[in-house]
């Protein structure tokens, strides 16, 4: 009992954590607040619908392809013009970005919410440490956990982590040391398009469905996850994003019936207490980097 | 003769901005069905815009829950109008202490009051808040009121019929009443921007270290401009709910957001003509792509919904990109003779802001 509910709120931590840190790298590199995100999960979503009588491997490779290829095009046409902006226009313009891909999958093949059966693998029970748990919950965790570990590495370890945090840092400074805007810029909205596409996996899998609206949630997680856990460091904002999912755990196992719908407004509440009090998040020590 | 001069050009911006809107509600008041649907809505965006605008382009700081705001106006709206019989079989279930809610009635007039009112008050209790963040602390802070005012409403289903729409509305709002409020509001955005506290919180857009070490209370002014701005986009609520005498708690949220900024940045959120215009401009804009969806100009053969929104958010991404301060910038419009004379006691006019975070 203990077990099971460890391994899902853990894992549902592991979940958040991979979205925060899917708006807190682009916020620290470029000051957006990417509002579009939740589209990039869509993006990854609707590959797993397209190409969901493959292998679930290969649907999931073809979920980050898709989730890549919009990241980039929407860099490319989108927040490139506007690169020098401030980040109030660029949340806006990312807000327009949201809206124009949301139409577009409305227009073509996601009018109406569309069913993805389950794998039938993830549906099994196992025995886990003496406990019973789904191949699902297990598969949240292994997946994000391998995820956060090799953003982890990739920030910590190489040449291209190295340059995004100082590009973080400042990122005038970093570019007239010799990191090139061209590179990190678009490296970071690979990374982000790699983050949504396996968070969109996970996802589907455990939603079972795809709907052109269906990236407004992850989207305000990564938000309030990333608020809380301080938006200045990869760090803080994935330790966040894991305290809101296994707060969210707990709060959906003890919380009585009547109030779990207004856990919403419970948690944006939260938000802007935190951002009256400690605008550079619960977490973070440093300083905050926002206008 | 420098004092006339000086009144005329005070007064000519009103002037030709309320002229606008009575152009609009003529159409709306004397075109056929269609038109006049499209014109007063257009009106009600205006008195919604121009709400906004009285904090944002005085401020320089972006909101994006003032739709909140008019949330609580329509709800107010719904509250006092509805007649009683049929009140009592939509609120069967309201908890004790609201159920005079269910026993109150008054004219339209009174509910447009009331819908500024009750706004007012949740912008007092909100002001705090605003009156602390800048930049995109208080871009997120403003999304998150909207996120549990949408919340609140669509989960309290005893008091706010959650996700099923509000029915029953009398039709109070006629064109008149719209411009009305409109050439209201427009005076009242004119008057707040002219007067002593308007200047000061200006002068924070402009640079907010030198206005607070020059000694002006920045926090209070953005307070008041809230305040005054959430009892604008209060009136603009009821009359919304006033004219489509039926309404849904999702009329509340991102999609209406997403309209109002594309009209306020498309505008110019930093002069109160950018509201007005950009307002009607994107009403206009939003009705002719309808009809283009709906196939009207390609032969009757409609096109995938979604087209219409595409088109929107391409359009604003250019103006963002091509006119950040929208197609007004800074100015206002005037009569053509008084720009010259107007323009010495304005010298903020001449240049864009340094920073409008």
């Amino acid at each position: 009992m203990i077990i099971e509910f460890l391994v899902n709120a853990v894992g549902l931590g592991a979940l958040y954590a991979l979205l925060t840190i899917g708006v807190a790298l682009l916020f620290g590199v470029l000051g957006l607040m990417n509002f579009a995100y939740g589209e990039l999960i869509l993006a990854g979503a609707f590959a797993m619908y397209l190409f969901r009588d493959q292998p679930w491997p290969f649907a999931v490779l073809m979920a980050i392809l898709f989730s890549v290829v919009v990241a980039v095009v929407s860099e490319r046409l989108a927040f490139h013009p506007l690169r020098d902006a401030d980040p109030v226009t660029l949340m806006i313009a990312s807000f327009a970005v949201s809206l124009a891909l949301q139409s577009v999958a409305r227009m073509t093949v996601l009018p109406r919410t569309k069913g993805v059966p389950p794998e039938s693998f993830l549906s099994h029970r196992i025995e886990f440490l003496g406990a019973d748990v789904s191949v699902l919950d297990l598969l949240t965790l292994g997946l994000c956990g391998v995820m956060l570990l090799g953003v982890a590495w990739l920030m910590g370890r190489t040449s291209l982590g190295i340059q995004l945090r100082a590009a973080a840092e400042d990122f005038r400074m970093a570019s007239s040391l010799g990191v090139k805007a061209n590179l990190v810029i678009p490296a970071a909205f690979v990374i982000v398009g790699v983050l949504s596409a396996v968070g969109a996996a996970v996802l589907v899998a455990r939603q079972g469905s795809v709907s052109a609206e269906m990236g407004l949630q992850p989207m305000l997680i990564g938000v309030i996850g990333a608020v809380l856990g301080g938006m200045s460091s990869l760090k803080g904002a994935a330790l966040g994003g894991f305290l809101l999912g296994a707060a969210t755990a707990l709060l959906e196992s003890l919380l009585p019936t009547d109030l779990i719908a207004f856990r919403d407004a419970f948690l944006f509440s939260a938000l802007i207490a935190v951002l009256v009090v400690r605008p550079q998040g619960l977490l973070s020590g440093t300083k905050v980097r926002v206008s | 003769m420098k004092n006339q001069n000086r009144l005329v050009a005070a007064v000519s911006t009103p002037a030709i901005l309320i002229g606008l809107v009575l152009v609009v509600a003529l159409i709306g008041a004397y075109g056929d069905v269609t038109t006049a649907r499209v014109a007063t809505l257009a009106l009600v965006s205006v008195v919604f815009v121009v709400g906004l605008s009285v904090f944002s382009g005085n401020s320089g700081v972006m909101s994006f829950g003032h739709v909140a705001f008019m949330a609580a106006g329509a709800y107010t709206t719904a509250y006092l109008t509805i007649p009683v019989p049929l009140k009592k079989s939509l609120f069967s279930d309201l908890p004790g202490w609201l159920s005079w809610l269910a026993d109150v009635h008054t004219s339209f007039p009174v509910a447009l009051l009331a819908g500024a009112v009750v706004a007012g008050v949740v912008g007092l209790v909100t002001a705090p808040v605003v009156a602390r963040l800048s930049g995109l602390q208080s871009g997120i802070a403003t999304l998150a009121m909207l996120m549990v005012t949408y919340n609140v409403l669509n989960s309290w289903t005893e008091v706010t019929r959650g996700s099923s729409s509000m029915i029953g509305i009398p039709r109070g709002t006629t064109a008149w009443w719209a411009f009305a409020v409109a050439a209201l509001a427009v005076v009242v955005a004119w008057g707040y921007r002219c007067s002593r506290g308007g200047l000061q919180l200006r002068a924070s857009r402009e640079d907010f270290w030198a206005a607070e070490a020059a000694g002006i209370a920045v926090g209070r002014h953005r307070a008041i401009a809230w305040v005054i701005s959430a009892m604008l986009c209060g009136v603009a609520g009821a009359l919304y709910a006033g004219y489509l005498t039926s309404f849904n708690v999702n009329g509340f949220f991102l999609a209406a957001t997403f309209s109002f900024v594309v009209m306020i940045v498309l505008g110019g959120y930093l002069s109160l003509s950018g509201a007005v215009v950009g307002a009607l401009a994107v009403s206009a804009l939003q009705e002719v792509l309808r009809r283009f969806q709906d196939g009207q100009f390609t032969g009757g053969s409609a096109l995938p919904a979604g087209v219409a929104d595409l088109i929107v958010a391409g359009v604003l991404l250019v103006v963002l990109v091509k006119a950040p301060y929208g197609l007004m910038g800074v100015r206002e419009l005037r009569l053509p003779g008084s720009r010259r004379r107007a323009a010495e006691p304005a010298p903020e006019a001449e240049r864009e802001p340094a920073h409008a975070g």
